[in-house]
């Protein structure tokens, strides 16, 4: 008989006789309504908490105390579920939450970032990695209210006056009385904001050494400046390199 | 040239010194070479170079010496969350998110910052708020933690920070010196510190606050060290709760000193808040022995103490009003009520023994009868803000506590409330910062500039102050194109002191101020001078000595007219109309007595610009009650130079 070779007769033969050993020897596990099995997985549980805790198995008698008490807890537990009393409660929401951040960061943090995310990460955020550009250069002011409605002119005179001179220039008597220095030795783009205001350094950064530039505005008046140096403000890593110092700073940049 | 000249004369003078201080008997050492050989050595010209052997400090720096987090008790009681690595972050001008939610920025990076949490109660809250074992293992300490995750975070706050006054917190979970959890917070705070630690670019101090509280009459002190974790780490902080700490501030400066022999270090003491001590933070007679106090008392003080905090949140402390009836501008930001809990009303007699220049004035007659000046003290601003950011410009303005971070009801709601009287919310300072003139940017030259007091106070704007006081000053020196040369070259800087006066001549000073860069134009210098009479009175006089626009004094009372006003409240703007943008003059005490005791400080008043309740009022589209102040004309106080007569 054809039939009784064929693979597919096998398979849902064998299929009937498993659901059915399944059926008959779990009868009495599914937990019904009203029922509460303490299985063997469960019993190992308890034992081995109370083990952990007090260095030694129960005894018979707290055993059983601690499966009555498991018991009274699963009860109340599906009770509980059932009358809804885990919605709208910020302890159950929180820990749940807890929970999954807990999964989640333990994720995030076990993955190494690959060096193609590595690097596409640098070239998005360069200016974390870059160092800042510094200047050295020299100033000149004059004070608006002092020169009044000749400010324009005398900016002009003054700017004139200083190429001519160019760049050792003696500033003693050039421009009015100042309290912050004619002359600054290497600084940060963000200490000549600091000290200037946004306006001087932002126009600062667009000059080049070698020549008497402006009238630049700051909160203060007029300025003529003079830039002697300017180092511009390098990335300490371009490419990622295998290991070592810019891989791991850029790993912690990366992971937070 | 003169800047020449001068140096030049300098050098000479040096060199004689030099030669002068090494009498052979006197010193077990070589005798002179002789002199023409010794000029080799001391050359006569001054360099080519004229900013060589020139080191003095050039720039200031901008800093808050005294920030609270969470790790405060009471800061964490009430709502923050951020710790001092996000208060070092912020104060860095990176970008946070406020304990309330809000974004919050400064409108520019400071250059140093003191995370100072109180010592009593170090570190509680993030352990009681992150459900600490330790703390859940206690009763009380769980219940808390439940009530805390019940929502009932504002419960809980006031049953702690009251149960922490009656001394009631459960032993087991109460951080104090010596155990595990406080050591922890300690070497958090150290860690933090030592990590955004950046010489050059920014500075991270370690510090704690030190809160002698007793009677809630304030004695507070921030304590701030110059080293770093590998010597902090090997005490920690003093606390008042005895038995371990103690409230009197005589011990405080035991441990001070006993810091300073154990590890090699330093450290310096800085009070604030004497407006809230009713009577108790310059004393004459000690509150806590009823004595008067002593040489002893006088000597230690002046060296452990040498900065006061003289503006901040809770109020401005440089002059009272009731104590200086003359001076037009001493009503500025009073916080006159009472002590710091509001539990004992403020009476008028109190006052002398609260405020600055008072203190400054006494000091002087304390000097002259204990031979040493217990209240010589320079003067520094700082925020005190209990919220982990450093940010009290008025329109930028991050509030007292996490309850008064910016809300539309932050004004009109009390800020504390007894049967003695209410503070409103309103009457919050947006209040201030410390100017340091360092050397640079590091732990030990700021460190080192708040000791040798050249150091100022502002209410928040940070304009350049310069005060040099010596003999020779003339009025071109305020023409000069680098004041500064001429003032260290010729003089003492703020926080110095001039003796020996020359015969027939009066102290002459270099007074310049310069406005923020993008803040408002400044009204008026004025020099504060305060001394004491032959009879052992101490008075004061305030010298009107440059301002913006071409004002003149009433030649009647000598008065200069106010400045005027360009403020428009509703739109909480001003312009830079009025005033001038920079100050200068050399000025001299036309009233000067070689035989008095005095000293001279520098009070800088700005333009009026819209006080923070403008910009909120603005912001919320909400109306203030008529009371609340909407404008004001900060200011800045630098420390003095003091006269003292010769032997």
């Amino acid at each position: 008989m054809k039939l009784i070779r064929e693979p597919l007769l096998h398979f849902i033969l064998l299929g009937a006789v498993i659901f059915a050993a399944f059926a008959f020897f779990s009868r009495n596990r599914t937990d019904k309504p009203g029922e509460i099995f303490v299985t063997e997985g469960t019993l190992e549980n308890i034992i081995n908490g109370f083990t952990r805790t007090w260095q030694r198995p129960p005894s018979q008698s707290e055993l059983r105390g601690l499966v009555q008490d498991y018991i009274r807890e699963e009860a109340a537990y599906r009770e509980a579920l059932s009358m809804g009393l885990d919605r709208d409660d910020t302890i159950v929401r929180r820990r749940l939450r807890q929970k999954l951040e807990f999964l989640l960061d333990d994720n995030a943090s076990r993955t190494e970032p690959t060096d193609a995310e590595l690097q596409s990460f640098l070239e998005k955020h360069a200016a974390l990695f870059r160092s800042e550009p510094t200047f050295a250069f020299r100033q000149v002011y004059l004070n608006p209210q002092l020169r009044g409605t000749n400010l324009a002119q005398d900016e002009a005179r003054l700017l004139a006056d200083l190429q001519r001179a160019g760049p050792n220039a003696d500033l003693s008597y050039a421009g009015d009385p100042f309290l912050l220095a004619q002359n600054f030795e290497t600084t940060s783009l963000a200490e000549v904001r600091q000290t200037f205001g946004d306006q001087f350094a932002r126009f600062l950064s667009t000059l080049s050494p070698g020549s008497w530039s402006g009238p630049v505005a700051s909160g203060f008046g007029t300025h003529i400046v003079f830039v002697t140096q300017r180092n511009e403000g390098r990335l300490i890593a371009e490419q990622i390199p295998s290991s070592g110092f810019p891989r791991h700073s850029l790993h912690n940049i990366f992971s937070h | 040239m003169r800047g020449h000249k001068i140096a030049a004369t300098s050098v000479v003078i040096l060199g004689l010194l030099v030669a002068l201080s090494f009498p052979a008997q006197a010193f077990a050492q070589e005798p002179p070479p002789p002199a023409q050989d010794l000029e080799k050595v001391f050359p006569k010209k001054p360099p080519y170079s004229p900013y060589a052997n020139r080191h003095f400090p050039e720039r200031v720096y901008w800093g808050d010496t005294h920030l609270h987090t969470s790790f405060s008790m009471d800061a964490g009681a009430f709502g923050c969350r951020l710790t001092p690595r996000d208060a070092y972050r912020f104060a860095k001008g990176y970008e946070i998110t406020a304990s309330s939610g809000q974004p919050a920025r400064l409108s520019r990076p400071l250059d140093f910052l003191v995370v100072a949490d109180h010592s009593d109660g170090f570190g509680f809250f993030p352990l009681l708020f992150n459900g600490d074992p330790k703390i859940t293992a206690d009763p009380q300490g769980r219940r808390w933690y439940e009530m805390l995750q019940n929502g009932q975070g504002a419960a809980v706050a006031i049953d702690i920070v009251t149960s922490f006054g009656k001394g009631a917190i459960s032993k087991a979970i109460l951080p104090v010196p010596g155990t595990v959890a406080y050591q922890g917070a300690w070497q958090e705070v150290i860690k933090s510190a030592d990590e955004a630690n950046d010489p050059g670019r920014f500075t991270a101090f370690i510090g704690y606050e030190w809160t002698s509280n007793t009677g809630g009459n304030n004695l507070h002190r921030n304590i701030i060290f110059r080293d770093d974790g590998s010597r902090a780490r090997l005490i920690e902080p003093y606390t008042t709760q005895k038995p371990l700490g103690s409230d009197n501030p005589r011990d405080l400066w035991k441990w001070m000193s006993g810091y300073e022999e154990k590890t090699g270090g330093h450290v310096l003491a800085i009070a604030h808040n004497g407006n809230l001590s009713n009577g108790r933070m310059f004393p004459i007679i000690e509150s806590f022995t009823g004595k008067p106090i002593d040489r002893e008392y006088a000597e230690t003080r002046a060296l452990r103490e040498r900065l006061y905090e003289v503006t901040q949140i809770k109020g401005d402390g440089e002059a009272h009003p009731f104590l200086s009836p003359n001076d037009e501008f001493a009503n500025y930001e009073r916080w006159d009520k009472g002590n710091l809990d509001l539990s004992e009303k403020k009476k008028p007699e109190m006052l002398e023994f609260e405020y600055a220049r008072a203190a400054l004035r006494n000091g002087l007659k304390q000097e002259q009868e204990l031979g040493i000046n217990p209240y010589k003290f320079g003067m520094i601003g700082s925020t005190d803000a209990h919220t982990g950011l450093a940010a009290i410009d008025e329109d930028n303005y991050w509030g007292k506590f996490t309850t008064s971070e910016p809300s539309p009801q932050r004004a009109t709601h009390p800020l504390i409330k007894t049967e003695n009287g209410t503070i409103m919310g309103w009457e919050e300072t947006a209040s201030g910062y410390a100017g340091v003139w360092a050397t640079e940017n590091t732990r030990e030259a700021l460190f080192d500039a708040m000791q040798r007091k050249e150091v100022y106070a502002t209410t928040g704007p940070r304009m350049v102050v310069r005060f040099f006081g010596g003999w020779d000053f003339e009025n071109r020196d305020a023409s000069s194109r680098n004041p500064a040369v001429v003032g260290y070259t010729k003089g003492v800087p703020m926080g110095g002191d001039l003796s020996n006066a020359p015969t027939g001549k009066s102290p002459s000073f270099l007074v310049a101020a310069l406005k923020d860069p993008i803040g408002a134009n400044l009204d008026r210098i004025q020099v504060i001078k305060g001394w004491l009479d032959s009879k052992g009175e101490t008075h004061e006089k305030i010298y009107d000595v440059v301002w913006g626009g071409d004002r003149k004094p009433d030649p009647k009372t000598g008065k200069l007219p106010p400045v005027g006003d360009t403020v428009d409240v509703p739109n909480a703007t001003y312009t830079n109309t009025i005033g001038a943008s920079e100050l200068i003059k050399v000025w001299k005490d036309p009233e000067f007595d070689p035989a008095q005791r005095a000293f001279y400080y520098v009070r800088v008043l700005e333009i009026p610009t819209p006080r923070w309740t403008a910009y909120d009022a603005k912001y919320y589209g909400i109306t203030m009650p008529p009371e609340v102040p909407m404008k004001g004309q900060e200011r800045a106080y630098t420390s003095p130079i003091w006269y003292t007569p010769g032997k």
